[in-house]
């Protein structure tokens, strides 16, 4: 093996008579450098959402008011049926959504991966939907999925005369098509992200692998799929953070319909701020939607930084 | 040395009458969501006339009625407010009133004497106080029957329906023919239409308005209005299915194209079948309900001008409240976009077929009803829609769908 | 070195595997590429025919009119010069906002990953929070407090807005790329006197390339396809493309043409399109063991 600088640097002679353990050594640079980052958070996000907080509690209309209204706007919320229903949709969608982009994702990094022709080509064809504005592309999925004017009709005309795919006005499947839709817009991204991951590993491991007589597949599933964790991890919370600002999709292709069948909370929020100028139940809509996501993130967190802890500590 | 003095008087004369005629014009911004070919014609004849007039109309248009209004919203809260912004005639702006954010425009009401020009609803909307807040500049009416003549001809139906009951007989006549008859397009606010029109037509003003604008609840709870949703909910049997989620102009394509019969939207449609080049009273009629006294919804868009200091901010707004309700301005507006003016004194000849049918209704003061939106706050016009687009998308009975509708309309 | 077990295989072009894989990127590709095809074929059809509803047939009169529109006739509110009229802007929003966003995300994620400052990770776990937020919902108080600096309706201010809200998902981005680089390499530089901005500057961004990469793919597309923050914070004279964009697709009561808003909306996204193809580059494999080698 090579000799490398850290051989180098625990042979070499002490230089400094004072030497404090790398870790603890105070770094005025790195408090500095993530100065941006401590005034945004405590002036743009804290600031809002103790703004969003302090509003909930109020009878705010267009604009936001002092007049303490207590807990009725939560109270409210949980009478709507709109909102529990919009819970309900996104709790489902984002399973799916978030599932199916990471399966789709992974495999299409993994088979790009193989040394294809035309990977620039095909690379493109799987990351242009997330180029498009969804206001035009949702439309068209609108269309794609419509029973008189999309695949449905189209099954019919080549003979198929009993097909059904009207899922986008059934109020039970309605929230499939959104599924549908949004991952096609994703997936090219979480592709992108776990192809950068792949790039990223040594090649080393694969000589060794080919060596070692170990199928490419196998190699895949035990070895390097596991090393994808972080990319895997920052997939994961970007596809999350992608299902609850779900917005643009909804109102293009079923603007929140039928009736109110494909409801989402960032679509509620958005209403109640703007046309119907309830400021107070958007905002303590809001809250509960951070609160939700607090909760679903904070055992996540928790596991990962004691698993890194665990690695750092050995 | 005479004829020199002269000279240089002379210059100076002019010089200073050129620079009197010449003076800055007055520079407005205006926001508004007037974006398509048809409405940015007739934006334009407000534009030209507040430049003849001496202005400089510099144009912030927001596509979207709800992003155009919030837009506004954070201009004047960011310190950097337009000189106008658009709303509808309705109770979304009195929060801002209440606020103290706008200017009045009680000189400009009282020189053109608005008490006496405008439809009392409308002149309920723009006043708050006793003060003139808001500039009106043009009546939509939202439930206009459009129906295409070539499926109205294939089905055998000769004359357009003068009651309900008559209606739903074309209806399955269309349907019979093999035609689409009722062209919807599956959104809450399309479905709230279609029931308001029903309502109006259906349940009558008098219903209408102890319903809208006093919140009767027992008015609700009333065989009347049960009446009123079993027939709205009856439309549903000559709705396609492909309705849900569907864009309003798709649907008049399905009436341009003679796919489907009829479709209830407001007079804004006239401008789908004028870009498909088809012309009122050839290729497609119209009718506003049913009978000589049905009920004339009235709605529309005003421009409201928030508070500012600025001298010349100020004369901007009230030239273009001056200039925006004038009758040149108002036909000519009116001919571009398909709503009816503002005001009854206009010459009415260069409007199409429809707008002179609605300018005719106006006249009679009983059948005017106002929009719900100008009745109730934007809340519970929200709450209200979501009880009819759940009602008509589900199978609700009609006794919960009222108990519904009175909640919503306590909310 | 063990002598190998089995003869290495040759990669043939046709063993079954090879095929499945292909197979598999082909059927993805055409359910990838229909709604481009119906946007295209869309573009292309005259009104009359988009109104007869047929989306997926080949048009009868191929025109390429709403292209021409779209880019320089098309209503946008009084004047009717199409989305070119924003071009420049939306390029003079994207750039510098990419560029402090990417390197923000970056010195953040290299901090948090390596020197662990203390409650750093606290801001991160606020900050991540923070992605969750409904973009109009931080937009009220934004307004406030941009006013207050002097800096709304202006171009720094809508750059310092996008990296404001490009801050929690580039940080996690960096962040998690450089917790998984091997930590020995950053250790033996600090063994070796180097300091905060030298260890950054000279090792860890020339191993950051393909998240780098990501990272500008992302960016580019949010902050060209953004449309609520320029129309808020940019001011009338830098209004970026998609508000152009947003005012030829969206009127509430106009008519809608659909072949123009189906052009524009292809022509808006050549921009980040063009930054797709041209990123191939650097998606190569091996940029990490060339520095564990060295």
């Amino acid at each position: 093996m090579a000799v490398t600088p850290a051989d180098k640097a625990l042979r070499a002679p002490v230089r400094h008579a004072k030497r404090k353990p790398l870790r603890k050594r105070f770094a005025l640079a790195a408090y500095i450098a993530l100065l941006p980052m401590a005034l945004t958070v405590v002036f743009a996000y804290l600031g809002t959402m103790l703004w969003s907080l302090r509003t909930s509690f109020t009878n705010s209309r267009t604009f936001a008011s002092t007049s303490f209204a207590g807990v009725s706007q939560y109270v409210r919320l949980f009478n709507n049926d709109r909102w529990m229903l919009s819970l309900q949709n996104i709790v489902i969608y984002g399973v799916l959504f978030i599932v199916i982009c990471l399966v789709i994702g992974l495999l299409l990094a993994v088979f790009i991966d193989q040394k294809v022709v035309a990977e620039g080509a095909l690379r493109t064809v799987f990351l242009y939907p997330y180029a498009m504005s969804f206001v035009a592309t949702g439309l068209v999925w609108q269309w794609i999925l419509n029973p008189e004017l999309g695949i449905q009709e189209v099954l019919h005309r080549i003979g198929f005369t009993h097909a059904r795919f009207d899922w986008i006005v059934d109020q039970d499947r309605v929230i499939y098509t959104l599924v549908i839709a949004t991952v096609w817009q994703a997936s090219g991204l979480v592709m992108a992200l776990l192809l950068a991951g792949l790039r990223g590993i040594d090649d080393e491991i694969w000589k060794a692998a080919r060596i070692d007589g170990i199928p490419r597949w196998r190699v895949y599933v035990s070895i390097v799929i596991p090393m994808l964790g972080a990319s895997i991890s920052t997939a994961f919370i970007l596809l999350f953070v992608m299902v609850i600002k779900l917005y643009d999709a909804v109102v293009a292709m079923t603007q929140g319909g039928p009736g109110t069948a494909s409801e989402v909370p960032a679509k509620f929020i958005m209403e109640y701020l703007f046309g119907r100028a309830n400021l107070g139940l958007a905002s303590a809509a809001s809250i509960v939607l951070l609160i939700t996501v607090l909760a679903i993130l904070a055992p996540v967190f928790y596991v990962r930084s004691r698993a890194l802890r665990l690695r750092d500590a050995r | 040395m005479n004829s020199m003095k002269k000279l240089v008087v002379s210059v100076f004369a002019v010089v200073a009458a050129s620079s009197a005629a010449h003076a800055d014009p007055l520079k407005a911004t205006v926001i508004h969501w007037w974006t398509s070919g048809g409405e940015s014609a007739a934006i334009k004849q407000f534009a030209d006339a507040y430049n003849k007039a001496g202005g400089l109309w510099v144009d912030n248009a927001v596509a979207g009625a709800d992003q155009a209004r919030s837009t506004a919203l954070n201009r004047i809260m960011g310190g950097d407010p337009p000189t106008a912004a658009q709303f509808n005639t309705s109770k979304q702006f009195h929060d801002i009133i209440d606020q103290g954010l706008l200017n009045n425009v009680d000189d400009v009401a009282a020189k053109e004497n608005w008490d006496a020009t405008f439809p009392p609803s409308i002149i309920a909307s723009i006043k708050s106080n006793g003060h003139f807040y808001a500039a009106p500049v043009d009546i939509h009416m939202p439930a206009w029957f459009f129906y295409s003549k070539s499926a109205f001809q294939k089905a055998g139906i000769p004359k357009e329906p003068a009651n309900y009951d008559e209606f739903i007989a074309d209806l399955d006549k269309l349907k019979a023919a093999g035609v689409i008859p009722l062209a919807l397009g599956g959104q809450a606010w399309q479905e709230k239409i279609t029931f308001d029109a029903v309502f109006a037509d259906v349940g009558g003003p008098d219903l209408y308005l102890k319903i809208y604008r006093d919140r009767d609840v027992n008015a609700v709870k009333s065989d009347a209005f049960k009446k009123v949703l079993t027939q709205f909910k009856r439309l549903h049997n000559y709705v396609d299915p492909g309705s849900p989620g569907r864009n309003w102009n798709d649907a008049t394509a399905l009436v341009i194209s003679g796919k489907a019969g009829v479709q209830i939207m407001g007079d804004w449609a006239k401008g789908e079948f004028v870009a498909a080049k088809q012309s009122a009273g050839k290729d497609f009629g119209c009718f506003p309900g049913f009978g000589p006294h049905s009920p004339y919804l009235v709605a529309g868009d005003v421009f409201v001008f928030p508070k500012t200091d600025d001298a010349n901010a100020v004369k901007a707004q009230k030239l273009l409240a001056t200039v925006m309700t004038s009758p040149a301005a108002q036909v000519a507006f009116s001919a571009k976009k398909g709503s009816i003016p503002i005001r009854s004194d206009i010459d009415d000849s260069s409007l199409d077929m429809c707008a002179k049918e609605g300018i005719a209704i106006m006249k009679d003061k009983s059948r005017q009803l106002p929009n719900p939106e100008m009745l109730t706050p934007p809340d519970i016009n929200g709450a209200l829609q979501d009880v009819i687009t759940n009602f008509w998308n589900k199978n609700q009975s009609v006794e919960d769908a009222q108990k519904a509708f009175a909640s919503g309309l306590k909310s | 070195m063990t002598a190998p077990r089995h003869p290495v295989k040759r990669r043939s072009r046709f063993t079954p595997g090879r095929l499945g894989v292909y197979a598999f990127l082909l059927t993805s590709a055409l359910f990838f590429l229909l709604p481009l095809y119906v946007m295209l074929v869309t573009s292309v059809k005259p009104m009359t025919e988009i109104r007869l509803g047929n989306i997926l047939s080949l048009p009868m009169h191929f025109t390429l009119d709403a292209w021409r529109v779209a880019w320089q006739s098309a209503c946008t509110g009084l004047d009717c010069k199409g989305i070119q009229v924003g071009f420049w802007n939306s390029v003079r929003i994207v750039i510098p906002s990419t560029v402090l966003s990417i390197l923000v995300g970056a010195v953040n994620g290299y901090a948090l990953s390596f020197w662990k400052p203390r409650g750093a990770s606290t801001l991160f776990a606020i900050l991540l929070m923070g992605a969750f937020i409904p973009v109009q919902v931080m937009v009220y108080p934004l307004v406030r407090v941009l006013a207050t600096v002097h800096l709304f309706s202006s171009l720094p201010g809508i750059v310092v807005i996008h990296t404001i809200f490009g801050m929690p998902v580039m940080t996690l981005l960096f962040r998690n790329y450089y917790a998984a680089l091997p930590h020995e390499l950053f250790q033996a530089a600090r063994v070796d006197g180097g300091g905060f901005w030298r260890i950054f500057l000279q090792l860890m961004v020339p191993m950051s390339t393909p998240i780098i990469v990501v990272a500008i793919i992302m960016q580019v597309t949010g902050i060209w396809n953004d449309f609520v923050l320029g129309l808020v914070f940019a001011g009338t004279k830098n209004l970026p493309m998609t508000v152009q964009l947003n005012n030829i697709i969206n009127t509430t009561t106009g008519e809608r043409l659909y072949n123009v808003n189906m052009a524009a909306t292809i022509l808006t996204s050549m921009v980040p399109l063009a930054i797709y193809f041209v990123s191939g580059r650097w998606f190569v494999r091996g940029i990490a063991s060339g520095a564990v080698k060295g």
